[in-house]
C-alpha cells in the first residue's frame, strides 16, 4: 500500500501535510513561512535564555539540517549575532554536543553576557582618540 | 580547565557544581559525555524556564512620526526602502583574492540570490559596488570613475583588510590606504579575506542600514 502510495506522489502530499501540522496549524505555519522564509520539521534541541529555538533534523543534508528560529519578540529584526557563544559551536558543527551536554563548557561569574550587534543602533560602539592629532586636516577654501 | 583539577576533592567539586548551577540558566549539565539529542522532559524544564516575555520588535525603524503627513510619508519610506533592499545589486570589483570569496557568495552554499543580491557587469545598473580586495594607487581612478556612473542611490562596501585601510599593504608605496580615501563607503567588512559569510552578513548589514533611509521624510522636513 505505502509502495502504491508513493508510485502515485500522495506520500509528499502527506509530509506536507505532516509538516504543516509540526508547525502548530495553518496560520501559525505560514507565519513561520514569512520570518524565516522556509518551513522545515525537526526536533526541538535546546532553547537559549533569550528565546532563541534550537532544532535538529538530520533527514536534510549537512549545512541545512541545524537551525535556529529566533525568539518570537525580535519578528523580523533578527540576524546571526543574536546567536550566544554557547551555541556557535552547535550551529557551526564545531562541536555535536548542545551547551546543556557538555561538561567541559567553562562557567564562571565573570562571563559577560551576550549582547547582539549593535551597530546601527543608539547602543553602538563609537571610537574616540584621546590622543593629540598627528596630522593637521586640510580645510578647504571658502569661496 | 580549573574544574577538573578540583575534581578530587569532593566538598570543593560540590561548590563548584553549585556555582556551575548558579551561572546557567539551564541546570542540566552532566558530568558524563552524552551525544544523544536532549530528553523532552529536559526541553520541558529549559521551556518553562524562559523570561520570554519582551515586546515585539517593529518592523518599521520610524515609529515616532511628528504629524499626520510625517506617519504617511515613514510609510512611503518603508515601501521605498523595503523595495530598495531586497533587490540590491552590486558591482563586482573583485581586485585580489577577496574576489574568490565574492563569487563564493554567488554560488549555491551562500546564494546570495535569495537575498535579491545579483551581481551585475555595468555599474549603469548596479545599486552596491563591492570593492574586494587591494585598491591600487593605479586603480583608484578607475574605481572613481565606476563609482560615479553608478546611479543614486548607490552604496559602497569594502570588503577585506586590504580595502578597509590598506591591510597587509598598508606602507607599500603603490596602494591606496583604504578605499574610503577614494569612495564614501557604508559597510566595512574585516577580514583576509573575509569568509563568504561574513561578507553575506555585511550585505545583511547593509539591508539594515538601507531600511533607516528617509528620503520622502527628509523631503517633507525640509
Amino acid at each position: 500500500m505505502s509502495s502504491l502510495m508513493k508510485f502515485i506522489g500522495v506520500d509528499k502530499i502527506q509530509k506536507a501535510i505532516q509538516i504543516f501540522q509540526e508547525n502548530g496549524g495553518l496560520k501559525a505555519s505560514l507565519i513561520k513561512m514569512l520570518r524565516n522564509d522556509e518551513l522545515k520539521s525537526g526536533t526541538l534541541v535546546g532553547v537559549d535564555k533569550y528565546g532563541n529555538r534550537y532544532y535538529e533534523n538530520n533527514a536534510y543534508f549537512v549545512g541545512r539540517n541545524r537551525w535556529i528560529e529566533y525568539a518570537d519578540h525580535y519578528w523580523l529584526d533578527y540576524n546571526a549575532s543574536q546567536i550566544p557563544a554557547e551555541w556557535y559551536g552547535w550551529m557551526h558543527y564545531k562541536t555535536d554536543l548542545i551547551p546543556t551536554k557538555d561538561p567541559n563548557r567553562p562557567h564562571h561569574r565573570w562571563m559577560l553576557d551576550h549582547t547582539e550587534n549593535m551597530t546601527g543602533t543608539s547602543g553602538q560602539y563609537t571610537p574616540y582618540s584621546t590622543n593629540r592629532p598627528k596630522i593637521e586636516a586640510w580645510i578647504p577654501p571658502k569661496k | 580547565m580549573l574544574r577538573n583539577i578540583l575534581k578530587g576533592t569532593p566538598a570543593l567539586q560540590q561548590n563548584v557544581n553549585s556555582l556551575l548551577r548558579l551561572s546557567t540558566v539551564e541546570t542540566g549539565i552532566q558530568e558524563k559525555k552524552n551525544y544523544a539529542t536532549e530528553s523532552e522532559a529536559a526541553i520541558q524544564t529549559t521551556k518553562s524556564g524562559l523570561p520570554d516575555k519582551r515586546e515585539q520588535r517593529p518592523y518599521s525603524p520610524f515609529q515616532t512620526p511628528m504629524n499626520k503627513v510625517d506617519y504617511a510619508l515613514a510609510r512611503v519610506d518603508d515601501v521605498l526602502n523595503w523595495g530598495r533592499k531586497n533587490s540590491m545589486w552590486p558591482l563586482t570589483f573583485g581586485l585580489a583574492c577577496c574576489a574568490v570569496e565574492m563569487m563564493h557568495i554567488a554560488a549555491p552554499r551562500y546564494d546570495m540570490d535569495r537575498y535579491g543580491v545579483v551581481f551585475r557587469a555595468s555599474p549603469r545598473q548596479a545599486d552596491v559596488i563591492i570593492v574586494a580586495g587591494t585598491l591600487t594607487n593605479k586603480m583608484a581612478p578607475a574605481l572613481r570613475l565606476v563609482y560615479d556612473q553608478m546611479p543614486e542611490p548607490r552604496w559602497v562596501i569594502s570588503m577585506g583588510s586590504c580595502a578597509n585601510g590598506g591591510g597587509y599593504y598598508h606602507y607599500s608605496y603603490s596602494v591606496v590606504r583604504g578605499c574610503d580615501r577614494i569612495v564614501p563607503v557604508d559597510i566595512y567588512v574585516p577580514g583576509c579575506p573575509p569568509t563568504a559569510e561574513a561578507l553575506m552578513y555585511g550585505i545583511l548589514q547593509l539591508q539594515k542600514k538601507v531600511k533607516r533611509m528617509n528620503v520622502a521624510q527628509m523631503w517633507y522636513r525640509k
